[in-house]
């Protein structure tokens, strides 16, 4: 083992590592409360900075053989989901003022890098855990009101079935090939084996629940309901991203062939319908992000049934498209001292009177997630899709895209009640921070640079 | 090469205006007008300096760029005049700034996010017209969508969120199905010659056997047909129309109707000539059946914005008989419709929303001997009436004139060959005309003679500014009914070219 490759190729998971330790330190000394965010925020940025920088020089190494090993791709992947938890340790800086929020981030952020370097059912194992367990407990956390604690255990209890799951699928897999390499998964898939079969199912069903894919998303609103803003938002995208990435590392360069195709194609199918359906009836934004964002994950594990070649290109250009999009509307959403009534949709009516510069940015999120061109979101969905019809699923790409369109409905409800509602009679909320401000502005720059030139970011992926 | 330059100015210009719009204080209306009507008219003097520079004796492309957009997919941003775009590009620019004058008195409320909202929509509108890559066309037509959301949504009438949600509904579900065809379709070109390319230049060059381009020709068509409208996908117009703000109506009609048929001419016939002329039979009964029907709505409408809506569909069904016509003089005559209509119907809604915004109803039964009460007003009503009926002189008459000689044209020798079904569209056509003259009359008789009666007496006649408006849209008019033969020259290539594109067979046998 040597020691450089060790500390260089796991630099950023070092960098929140120590994060990690100086926010429990401050904790301990009982040091001023808003030094453990910004801690944690440095902690964060420097990761994503060395990733990013680590990338560049396409850096690659495998430091513990078999286990964990980093490369150009997933230490840019791993940049991009770092760069995404700073806006959200910045609209934290509103609800939580004590470190366990910075500690329980951190913490879930070093799982989501692990998870993209894993080669082993272990590794991957430890990943998912090191993600989930801190945010069953961010759920909880801000106890905003009394359904929080029902959806945390809801979650915990749904995420604890897709560990077990995963558990499961990994030791048939490792019955069936004497192997925790993932490398067996890809072989898995191509075998005909009922061992082999049972083993994939499951490995895939325990990531569709993780990820909140029909019919294994009931957790979903529930829990991005109970949250406060800030988690939600990295449920929605961090831990969302990390849970997709780490399939498609699965899967390899496998080709998907019948009878697994049928999996992985139908319930994300009938995620994108079903999600985009039951958006429009939400009375609640979190909830109707939730169900957004159950449309999304299955456009995500859509993205499985292209190319090999062209996957990972695809699922990250529309993480990074998605990501942004989804922490602009958090970022953008106007404070208020009830948690209750933040969240209600109609709270949004003549929104642009009262906060033109919100509802503008809020109105460019909900339509660059609808995919309407010229922002991200379409370059986004049309890469995934024409990704699916190029490998020869063209009647697949058309349903996907037909379901799609079921989804432009309840995003343009919001900018209905935004821009042509008469105004809600909300009581002026006792100030926003500048920094979510700033955060939001970040976004939206982030995702016209992305919308102008898509072809630079491709070309990078 | 300045020219070039010029035109990504005059594409990128309404874009500088929402910029500029952003930093100016939202209090200071005269400002924000004058600022935007300073903008379009800058665009229009541009568009007119090219079209002067125009060469007509060049087919293809001209003042063209193209950059590498993602190059990893063969998307560029390549935009250029032909003779298939220009007369539309200049009619968007002309129509312009009568669109933001025509608002000044009428928008009191957000003022600077509905001049944004007007220039993200000539972009996304001029943008369509120029684009020569499926990719970036695509973009620009979905873009319409959202400013024109806003605009009928914030500054609509009282039904105006129905209006406005089942506009972008219904047009959206047209694009998906046309996305999921463009991705098919470059996927095929990619399969069978092994360029990766989204330009039209190279779209052309695709060779599919006929039942793969009818599904094609069918998703593209679809997404056209609802824009154009033609029946029966036409349901979604007269909400938008009614409910839209005189503004929004003008440029709906004016305009983006005119995407549909230029969308047709452009991509959905050239890219699939076989599908085509198998279709053609069927897609001609309902382009002769959106003009008798959009005639006879019109007959039997109590809402002013609503007879003028339904002649639109009738008048665009004009449209698209020309060019189905696959006759030269048929072709050119549906180009000059285009460009007539977008200026009688933005000129009648223009004159409708002025008398609504001094009687605040649009009933037609309100209202009685108009032209004893406002005489300016009723000359200028009664030239755009008469050129919406299509009376010698006016632009009217030489689209629609061109578009039935073209018809018959082109029906005589099937009819001798015993295929009837043409000449019987192309004399049904023509009852159209008559139909035309009976609603548009009937509309001009009630409202302008009679007994004088009004809502909101007494009146006050058409000021200066309304006057500017209205006096250079009917010298466009007469203009175009005059000497069509400038503009014909310049847009004849493009119509040989047309025809010449779905005539010859391309016909392979095999798919992807």
């Amino acid at each position: 083992m040597n020691t450089t490759a060790v500390l260089t190729a796991m630099l950023p998971e070092h960098l929140l590592l120590v994060g990690l330790v100086l926010v429990i330190g401050l904790e301990i000394v009982g040091h001023s409360r808003r030094a453990a965010l910004a801690v944690a925020f440095v902690a964060v940025a420097a990761a994503a900075y060395a990733a990013a920088q680590l990338s560049l020089d396409g850096y690659a190494a495998a430091p513990f053989a078999g286990q964990f090993s980093v490369d150009r791709t997933t230490l840019l992947v791993k940049a991009m989901v770092l760069a995404f938890a700073l806006p959200v340790l910045v609209m934290a800086r509103d609800d939580f003022s004590g470190g366990e929020f910075p500690a329980l981030l951190l913490s879930s952020l070093y799982g989501v890098c692990l998870l993209q370097s894993a080669d082993s059912f272990a590794t991957v194992f430890l990943g998912l855990e090191l993600m989930s367990l801190p945010v069953y407990v961010l759920v909880l956390l801000a106890w905003r009101r009394p359904q929080s604690a029902e959806a945390a255990l809801k979650y915990l209890v749904l995420g604890g079935t897709a560990t077990a799951m995963f558990l499961m699928g990994a030791s048939l897999l490792y019955g069936g090939s004497a192997t925790l390499s993932i490398d067996a998964f890809p072989r898995a898939l191509a075998a005909g084996d009922g061992l082999s079969r049972a083993a994939v199912v499951l490995v895939v069903l325990a990531f569709f629940l993780k990820a909140a894919i029909v019919p294994f998303h009931a957790w979903a609103p529930d829990a991005y309901e109970a949250a406060s803003v800030p988690v939600t938002a990295y449920m929605a995208t961090i831990v969302k991203a990390g849970v997709v990435l780490a399939a498609l590392r699965l899967f390899g360069r496998a080709q998907l062939a019948a009878p697994m195709l049928g999996l992985v194609a139908a319930l994300p199918l009938a995620s994108i319908v079903w999600g985009n359906l039951a958006a429009m009836r939400q009375p609640s934004l979190r909830r109707m992000i939730a169900y957004s964002s159950i449309a999304h994950a299955g456009y995500l594990f859509y993205a499985l049934l292209g190319d090999p070649a062209g996957r990972l290109q695809a699922i990250a250009f529309y993480l990074l498209a998605y990501g942004l999009m989804n922490l602009l509307a958090f970022a953008a959403l106007p404070a208020a001292d009830d948690d209750v009534a933040r969240d209600r949709l109609d709270n949004l009516r003549g929104l642009f009177h009262r906060a033109p510069f919100a509802a503008l940015m809020l109105g460019l999120a909900m339509l660059s997630l609808a995919g309407i061109p010229p922002l991200p979101g379409f370059v986004a969905k049309f890469l995934i899709f024409r990704n699916v019809m190029t490998s020869g699923h063209a009647l697949l790409a058309v349903l996907g895209l037909v379901g799609s369109y079921l989804g432009i409905y309840f995003y343009l409800r919001v900018i209905q009640l935004m821009f042509m509602s008469p105004d809600a009679n909300v009581a002026p909320s006792t100030g926003r921070h500048r920094l979510a401000l700033g955060a939001s502005v970040a976004c939206v720059a982030a995702a016209l640079l992305v919308a102008v030139f898509p072809g630079w970011v491709i070309g990078r992926l | 090469m300045a020219e070039a330059a010029v035109l990504n100015w005059v594409l990128f210009l309404p874009l500088v205006g929402v910029a500029a719009l952003a930093i100016v204080p939202a209090d200071n209306g005269r400002l924000v007008r004058s600022l935007s009507f300073t903008v379009m008219v800058v665009q229009l003097a541009l568009t007119a300096w090219l079209y002067a520079r125009f060469d007509p004796t060049v087919g293809g492309l001209q003042f063209e760029t193209r950059l590498p957009w993602i190059a990893a997919w063969g998307v560029s941003y390549q935009i250029g005049l032909d003779g298939y775009n220009i007369l539309l590009v200049l009619m968007t620019a002309y129509l312009g700034p009568l669109v933001v004058a025509g608002a000044f008195s009428a928008i009191a409320k957000d003022v600077k996010l509905f001049y944004a909202m007007v220039f993200l929509v000539q972009f996304a509108m001029v943008g369509t017209f120029l684009a020569q890559d499926l990719f970036l066309f695509y973009v620009f037509w979905e873009t319409m969508l959202i400013p024109m959301f806003l605009l009928i949504g914030i500054w609509g009438g009282e039904r105006r969120i129905y209006a406005t949600i089942k506009f972008v509904l219904y047009t959206a579900f047209g694009s998906i199905l046309m996305l999921a065809a463009v991705i098919y379709l470059v996927w095929s070109l990619q399969t069978t010659t092994g360029i990766t390319s989204f330009a039209f230049a190279d779209l052309a060059q695709t060779r599919l056997p006929v039942d793969v381009q009818t599904v094609l020709l069918g998703a593209f068509a679809l997404s056209f047909a609802i824009k154009v409208p033609m029946a029966p996908l036409h349901t979604w117009l007269p909400d938008a129309h009614v409910e839209a703000p005189t503004a929004g109506s003008v440029i709906l009609a004016g305009v983006m109707l005119k995407m549909g048929t230029y969308g047709f001419m452009k991509l959905g016939f050239p890219l699939f000539p076989d599908a085509t002329r198998q279709l053609a039979p069927v897609l001609m009964s309902l382009a002769v059946l959106s003009i008798v029907y959009g005639a006879c709505l019109a007959l039997v409408q109590d809402d002013i914005k609503k007879i003028i809506a339904y002649s639109s569909i009738s008048h665009l069904g004009y449209v698209m008989l020309g060019l189905l016509s696959l006759d030269l003089l048929g072709i050119q005559g549906a180009v000059i419709q285009m460009v007539s209509h977008g200026l009688v119907a933005g000129g009648l809604f223009l004159m409708v929303g002025m008398i609504y915004e001094r009687c605040h109803t649009r009933e037609l039964a309100a209202y009685g001997g108009i032209a004893k009460l406002l005489p300016v007003y009723s000359v200028f009503f009664m030239v755009l009436t008469l050129a919406s009926v299509g009376l010698p002189t006016t632009s009217g008459f030489t689209g629609e004139f061109l578009v039935l000689l073209g018809a018959f044209k082109a029906a005589w020798p099937l009819h001798v060959a015993g295929n009837d079904l043409p000449l019987v569209l192309a004399l049904v056509a023509v009852t159209g005309v008559v139909l035309g003259a009976l609603y548009m009359l009937r509309f001009a008789l009630g409202f302008l003679f009679g007994a004088a009666r009004a809502p909101h007496q007494p009146l006050v006649d058409l000021g200066a500014r309304e006057r500017w408006i209205l006096g250079l849209i009917v010298a466009a008019v007469f203009a175009l009914g005059l000497f069509p033969n400038e503009p014909m020259q310049k847009t004849e290539l493009a119509a040989k070219a047309y025809r010449e594109l779905i005539v010859a067979p391309r016909l392979t046998a095999r798919a992807p």
